[in-house]
């Protein structure tokens, strides 16, 4: 094994276990509070789609790190509010909660979210948006505790098949330093492996098939490689893969269960998660009628 | 009858009628009518430009208006590159004038014209347009500016009105969209009335005090639509070219496709007013026209009405038709998921045009058709070359209504009643262009005259054979 330039053997050593200790998905935990790969499409006009995301780690970091509590067992419910504004822009707001026995219900943090996406009349070949989302989650659970995310999104149907590539983005505005008895390359470790000040990049995608117009079946892809031009070793990126099922069984409902596998050291080994949501026509109108688009 | 004694005899008897008819006396007069298909750069709004297909270069084709009962001939020549034929919609024609190729109709080759004879009934207003395949070419059928009104005057007609308008709706650039229900339907770019943005075309001048008849005709492919005149109530007192029996005012109508809606309107709100569509996402795609009172001036008003449910038995009577049909023919609408990204195929008792099941009709009986809606979208059902009366909305009885065009709202039932009264092959389909491209057709055969030797279907415009037979005169 070659030790990267400037880095001591014993130095690396102990960043990386120190690495391992604290788990890269824990301080990026907020992830996994809202695990969904978006589509292109935006809510329409005077419509709001509430959804309850519920993610149980099952088998996540088992050691508070850093201030950061562990992940295993660990239950968030974040409740997610879309509103569309008109055919091209809509605004999502997030509360994030964590449940743990013997901690109770704790608010982790709020996000809001607008989104824009290329109007489906433009014709283009590929359905594209554009989402920007900032916001807060406390220290215990989330570094950074200050974010801003942007994310392109492309999606396209092709008859039964469906696909979409979220790019995501996330400049850490504000993250929890490092202990203060760490050596400066630890700090230098720190600042570029665990909680990087600068901008960070991880990808999702989904593939999904539609065997009915009920249901269909895909797999979700998760994945943290890191800063933005320096990305961490594939040992401690965070790849994850769900085997998801997405429900149709009414315009009015959307429901999403899946399961996520980690296949690194740095991502939670096993979760399973749930999105369901609910549409309200805020319009009134009754379906058919003059007002209706429905 | 098996179908296949049935096809037999049909060639057969198809064969003989060809003989019969070798250079009729009409063939050497000079037309009444000629429509020119060809493409259009059609400018909707300032730089908006559309390239569809028209008649005579204009969109609607020009105003057909005709005595009941008086013969005519229509020479329409094509000019565009495909095939195509002219459907007389609401007209009781001879099965080989009707213009539908899945009846047997003849398509006119690039180039060539083909010749229109038939003895315009039932009075009232008609219209025509093509009757081709679009599939997944969103740009040609009914998607295009291939349409125009026929209006056959009765001999009868109390002419109570001051002032008469025909006006058109039509929707363009039409591309494929989610339709909210996992299943892909044509969402469009601009919406028009009489082929132009609300804003960029001639407005309609009235006075006070006029009693102005609209004529309104749902040309679009798909879209059902909803109209407001500001300001003004609007009397229902026609459905698809017949006088309602229950005429009653509204502050909003609906109107299908292919469906005719006959308004009278008071004119009692001195003003310029906006008549566009009551959603504003759809005037906002261009839905509306000014209407302006002479000595009027100002920008055009728009007043919301009402949220407003459409009934088809508050134009009826409400009590059962007195007439029992001598048979009833269920007929069960569902469609196939291909995919959130596709069309669904549609079935008409569990088969896709072409391989539906004929359906024989005896000459001088009455039927019912029991049209079972299964799918969770709402059709607005065409029997060829007939009218039908309008019995049964979801249970309910009613009579009177006489329509040849019949919304039925998803997951619901109706019932038609009709005389087996036009001998020939008769279409009977979905007039969304996409539920009938997919398979929501099938075909009434009469007992005594053949229908085609077999299941006819166009195919994409790109690979559509030209048809032998095709005269050019």
């Amino acid at each position: 094994m070659t030790p990267l330039p400037g880095i001591s053997i014993r130095v690396l050593f102990c960043s990386i276990l120190c690495l391992v200790l604290l788990n890269p998905s824990s301080a990026r935990a907020q992830d996994n509070y809202e695990i969904q790969v978006y589509p292109s499409e935006t809510m329409a006009p005077k419509t709001l789609l509430v959804e309850l995301h519920s993610n149980f780690t099952v088998e996540g970091s088992t050691t508070t790190q850093f201030g950061m509590l562990p992940t295993e067992r660990q239950e968030h419910e974040t409740i997610e509010l879309t509103e569309g504004i008109n055919e091209w822009f809509e605004v999502g707001f997030y509360i994030f909660t964590a449940e743990k026995n013997g901690s109770g219900v704790q608010w982790v943090g709020d996000h809001i979210r607008p989104r824009v996406r290329v109007p489906a009349r433009w014709h283009w070949p590929v359905g594209v948006s554009l989402s920007s989302e900032f916001g807060y989650a406390r220290a215990a659970y989330s570094n950074p505790t200050w974010s801003w995310q942007i994310m392109p999104i492309v999606d396209q149907t092709i008859g039964r098949w469906y696909w979409s590539i979220n790019g995501t983005m996330v400049w850490n505005v504000h993250v929890v330093p490092p202990p203060a008895d760490s050596t400066s390359q630890q700090k230098q470790f720190y600042y570029t492996n665990v909680a990087p000040k600068g901008v960070t990049f991880g990808p999702a995608a989904t593939l999904t098939y539609a065997p009915s117009k009920y249901f269909n079946l895909g797999v979700e892809y998760y994945s943290y490689y890191g800063q933005w031009g320096n990305f961490v070793p594939l040992h401690y990126q965070q790849q994850q893969v769900f085997p998801v099922v997405n429900l149709f069984v009414s315009p009015k409902w959307e429901i999403n269960f899946g399961a996520g596998w980690g296949a690194t050291a740095g991502t939670d080994h096993l979760i399973v998660k749930c999105i369901v949501g609910r549409y309200f026509d805020w319009s009134h109108h009754r379906p058919g009628s003059s007002e209706s688009t429905q | 009858m098996n179908r296949r004694t049935f096809i037999a005899q049909a060639s057969a008897a198809l064969t003989g009628v060809a003989l019969a008819s070798v250079a009729p006396a009409w063939a050497q007069s000079a037309p009444d009518v000629k429509l020119e298909i060809a493409p259009l750069a059609l400018e909707i709004a300032p730089g908006k430009v559309v390239h569809t297909v028209a008649y005579n270069g204009r969109v609607p084709g020009p105003l057909i208006r005709w005595p009941e009962g008086k013969p005519i001939i229509i020479d329409v020549l094509n000019r565009n590159t495909i095939p195509d034929i002219v459907h007389w919609h609401g007209l009781f024609t001879p099965v080989d004038m009707d213009g539908a190729y899945e009846e047997g109709g003849r398509l006119i080759a690039p180039g060539t014209t083909f010749r229109y004879s038939f003895i315009p009934r039932p009075s009232g207003f008609r219209w025509y347009h093509t009757h081709t395949w679009a599939g997944h070419d969103l740009r040609v059928a009914t998607y295009s500016g291939q349409f125009g009104c026929f209006y056959i005057e009765s001999k009868a007609d109390s002419g109570a009105y001051d002032q008469e308008i025909f006006l058109t709706l039509h929707d363009w650039n039409a591309y494929m969209s989610n339709s909210g229900d996992s299943s892909m339907e044509a969402g469009y770019e601009y919406a028009t009335i009489d082929s132009r943005m609300l804003g960029f075309g001639d407005p309609l001048r009235v006075r006070e005090g006029q009693r102005v008849l609209f004529h309104i005709l749902n040309a679009s492919a798909s879209m059902i639509h909803w109209l407001a005149l500001a300001g003004h109530e609007m009397t229902v007192v026609g459905m698809d070219g017949n006088a309602v029996p229950n005429p009653g005012p509204m502050r909003a109508v609906r109107v299908a496709p292919a469906e005719r809606l006959d308004l009278v309107v008071t004119m009692n709100q001195p003003g310029v007013w906006i008549l566009g569509e009551s959603r504003e996402s759809i005037r906002r795609m261009g839905m509306g026209i000014v209407v302006e009172y002479a000595n009027q001036q100002g920008k055009p008003k728009w007043v919301e009405p009402p949220e407003t449910l459409w009934d088809y038995r508050s134009f009826a009577m409400n009590q059962p038709a007195t007439r029992q049909p001598d048979e009833t023919i269920p007929l069960r609408f569902e469609s196939k998921f291909h995919g959130q990204g596709a069309f669904d195929t549609w079935m008409v008792n569990g088969k896709s045009y072409p391989d539906t099941d004929v359906i024989m009709l005896r000459e001088g009986r009455r039927y019912r058709l029991q049209l079972v809606n299964r799918s969770t979208d709402d059709h607005p059902l065409h029997l060829h070359r007939h009218t039908f009366e309008v019995t049964s909305l979801d249970g309910k009885r009613l009579s009177g209504l006489m329509k040849d065009v019949v919304v039925v709202p998803a997951k619901t039932t109706a019932e038609v009643d009709f005389t087996a009264d036009n001998p020939g092959a008769t279409l009977f389909h979905c007039h969304n262009q996409t539920h009938m491209d997919f398979g929501f057709m099938t075909l009434f055969g009469y007992d005594s005259l053949p229908v085609p030797p077999r299941n006819r279907r166009l195919c994409e415009p790109s690979q559509r054979a030209v048809t032998p037979h095709v005269s050019s005169l």
